[in-house]
């Protein structure tokens, strides 16, 4: 069945020109004034003259899943938090913004940051408006120098035009208590650590810890960041808020797709960056939902030298790969649980063409993991490593057939989710590697001797003896 | 790996009467960093990345100087700077030549780039030119799949680098160098 798109305009690359609605060449950084042009921040004057709970009420209805990973509905998330008038003292209340963009194959927020950095920040606005937030930190990975200077640069303009700030646009809105109230919006650059991606770690970077995750509960809608009431969102998840809040629900739901196997919804367009072997790499703008041979072959203009499609990385390395057979595979939240992978992640997949060494790319995964295991727990830190030792082994030849079935009850075991380790770095290790020996056993297969077992018996006048 | 420990404490440390830590630092970082967090050590990060900006990496004398001006013990700083990999707690060259080596650079041939930067330096992996100017690293993903292979030279990202041009960057900082 051929693919059509629902949408057909841009909205997350409104102003960033993308295929196939614009022409790459043309990029550059949207100022505010630019941005105000185009219609910048009038989704957040409209947020101002709604009432908080509302605002949060239209994202909840929207079922806008959080675009960092996991999926889980923004709208949900922010109800998390206590209510303002339950809080005895009201203390600050933090947004922590996930722009620790690490994972391998995936870097789609970064062309937010680089071209268009109002639209993430009239999103924490709005966002800091609907949960009453006092102070939100932009936690952007230590590698992005340049998003860095850009998003610093774009946070002057939005103060110095009253989006954050004591003169701003939010100062003295409603509060329930009448009190003053007023928005921060702070940058703060991480240093080169893979684990402050996740959530409760990112909040320990941000306090100036080794970036160690959290055990939960509590969560950090309750507890987080120096103890008080954090919410964490993704750059995309707060990208996609402006035209929420400016076009309406129904507007947001008809777009993406419904889910076909009963689940949640995977409503709305998504960031998908694309990498590997295709003819043209790059981010593109896409209902939820596209068949990845339709990404691939539209987007991507098609696989590079006319190559066959070997495999892909569901999205982010964490999430395991898609088989030879799984080329028709629709790109939505569904797919964790259709095509035996962890997950969409973050919709950025990585392709493989036939000449790939799949071991090759397990030892790779595998030592990214071991690189980027933060310690804490014994399963992610001892395992991650032998894992790379064995998958090492396999790949030089070295390896015998038993070392298979060892590096497999190791990728299965270690770190198997929820309770041997207190994040989810050695599930996503245990998921890619457990993928990738599953689906392509042959080649692991191919790369071992026999194990030699010796057994000894006595035979003749010995045995009788 | 970021949970080796380091026998920091049976080392020696270099001493220099200036501080690495300036009087003008501290001020900026009071006025303009501190307010931002509910705890000084909130403001660790930024101040360990203004003290590599400025010197290159980050002495253990600095490491002190800042657990100073923070009200943390030394071995608080040590802990967080040692965790992260950007910090650099020895010397390095003048000009990092960093090269991605995750999966989507790895499969478009980021090791035909690593060789090239080898070739040209005459170091390993790791390692630092004779004259303090190179240090060439291989780096987990950078966030630029879609321009495989990626490097970072100093502060700049190059994406869908060739041996050749990854020579023409090195070369370009060594002329900049010499003017």
């Amino acid at each position: 069945m051929a693919y059509t798109p629902k949408t057909n305009f841009p909205i997350l690359t409104k102003r960033i020109p993308t295929r196939p609605w614009g022409d790459e060449r043309q990029r550059h950084i949207v100022r505010y004034d630019e941005y105000v042009e185009t219609g910048g921040y009038v989704g957040l004057r409209k947020a101002l003259s709604m009432a908080p709970g509302d605002v949060t009420e239209v994202v909840k209805e929207a079922q806008l899943r959080g675009r960092g990973g996991a999926g889980f509905p923004a709208g949900l998330k922010w109800t998390f938090l206590p209510k303002i008038e339950d809080v005895n003292s009201p203390g600050p209340r933090y947004l922590a913004v996930n722009a620790d963009e690490s994972e391998p194959g995936t870097f789609k927020d970064r062309l937010l940051m680089d071209f268009d950095p109002h639209l993430m920040l009239e999103g924490i606005a709005i966002c800091c408006y609907a949960c009453r937030i006092d102070k939100a930190y932009i936690y952007i990975r230590g590698e992005y120098h340049h998003q860095a200077q850009v998003v610093e640069e774009a946070l002057l303009e939005a103060y110095h035009h009253g989006v954050f700030g004591g003169a701003g646009l939010m100062n003295g809105s409603d509060t329930a208590t009448g009190a003053p109230w007023k928005v921060e919006c702070y940058l703060h650059r991480g240093a080169g650590a893979y684990i402050c991606g996740e959530e409760t770690a990112l909040l320990e970077s941000l306090e100036g810890k080794r970036g160690w995750p959290r055990v939960k509960p509590p969560f950090p809608a309750v507890q987080g960041l120096f103890g008080k009431p954090t919410i964490i969102n993704n750059v995309e998840t707060l990208a996609h808020l402006p035209s929420i809040i400016e076009n309406g629900v129904e507007w947001f739901t008809a777009q993406g797709t419904e889910s076909t196997i009963g689940g949640p919804p995977s409503y709305g367009t998504k960031l998908m960056g694309l990498s590997g072997h295709v003819n043209r790499p790059g981010v593109y703008e896409c209902d939820l939902g596209i068949p990845l041979r339709t990404f691939v072959e539209e987007y991507g203009a098609g696989m590079r030298g006319g190559k066959k499609f070997k495999g892909a990385i569901a999205g982010g390395i964490s999430t395991g790969v898609l088989g030879p057979d799984q080329y028709e595979a629709e790109l939505d939240f569904d797919i964790g649980r259709k095509y035996n992978v962890l997950g969409l992640g973050t919709a950025c997949p990585t392709i493989f063409d036939e000449e790939t060494d799949m071991v090759a790319v397990a030892r790779n995964i595998s030592r990214f993991f071991k690189h980027e295991s933060c310690g804490q727990c014994t399963p992610c830190r001892e395992g991650s490593g032998w894992l790379f030792q064995l998958l090492s082994r396999i790949e030089s030849g070295e390896a015998r057939t038993k070392d298979l079935d060892l590096a497999l009850e190791i990728a299965t075991g270690m770190g198997a989710m929820p309770g041997t380790t207190i994040c989810g770095l050695a599930d996503g290790n245990n998921w890619a590697i457990r993928t990738i020996m599953n689906k392509y056993w042959g080649e692991f297969e191919a790369r071992v001797q026999p194990t030699f077992v010796p057994v000894t018996m006595s035979v003749g006048a010995a045995a009788n003896g | 790996m970021a949970w080796v420990a380091k026998p920091s404490a049976t080392e020696q440390i270099e001493r220099r009467d200036e501080p690495y830590l300036t009087q003008e630092m501290c001020d900026q970082l009071s006025r303009d960093i501190l307010p931002r967090y509910e705890t000084k050590m909130g403001a660790l990060l930024p101040t360990l990345h203004m003290v590599q900006h400025a010197h290159g990496w980050i002495a253990a004398q600095a490491l002190e100087e800042i657990a100073d001006f923070l009200d943390l013990a030394p071995a608080e700083v040590l802990d967080s700077a040692s965790f992260y990999e950007e910090y650099w707690l020895k010397p390095k060259g003048k000009h990092l030549i960093a090269v991605c080596r995750s999966i989507a650079c790895e499969i478009c041939s980021h090791a035909e780039v690593t060789e090239a930067c080898r070739k040209r330096l005459n170091i390993g992996v790791g390692e630092t030119t004779e004259d303090g100017k190179f240090t060439l690293i291989e780096l987990e993903c950078i966030g630029a799949c879609g321009g495989a292979p990626a490097a970072l030279v100093d502060e700049t990202l190059h994406e869908n680098v060739t041996p050749q041009r990854i020579v023409e960057l090195i070369d370009q900082a060594r002329d900049h160098d010499a003017l």
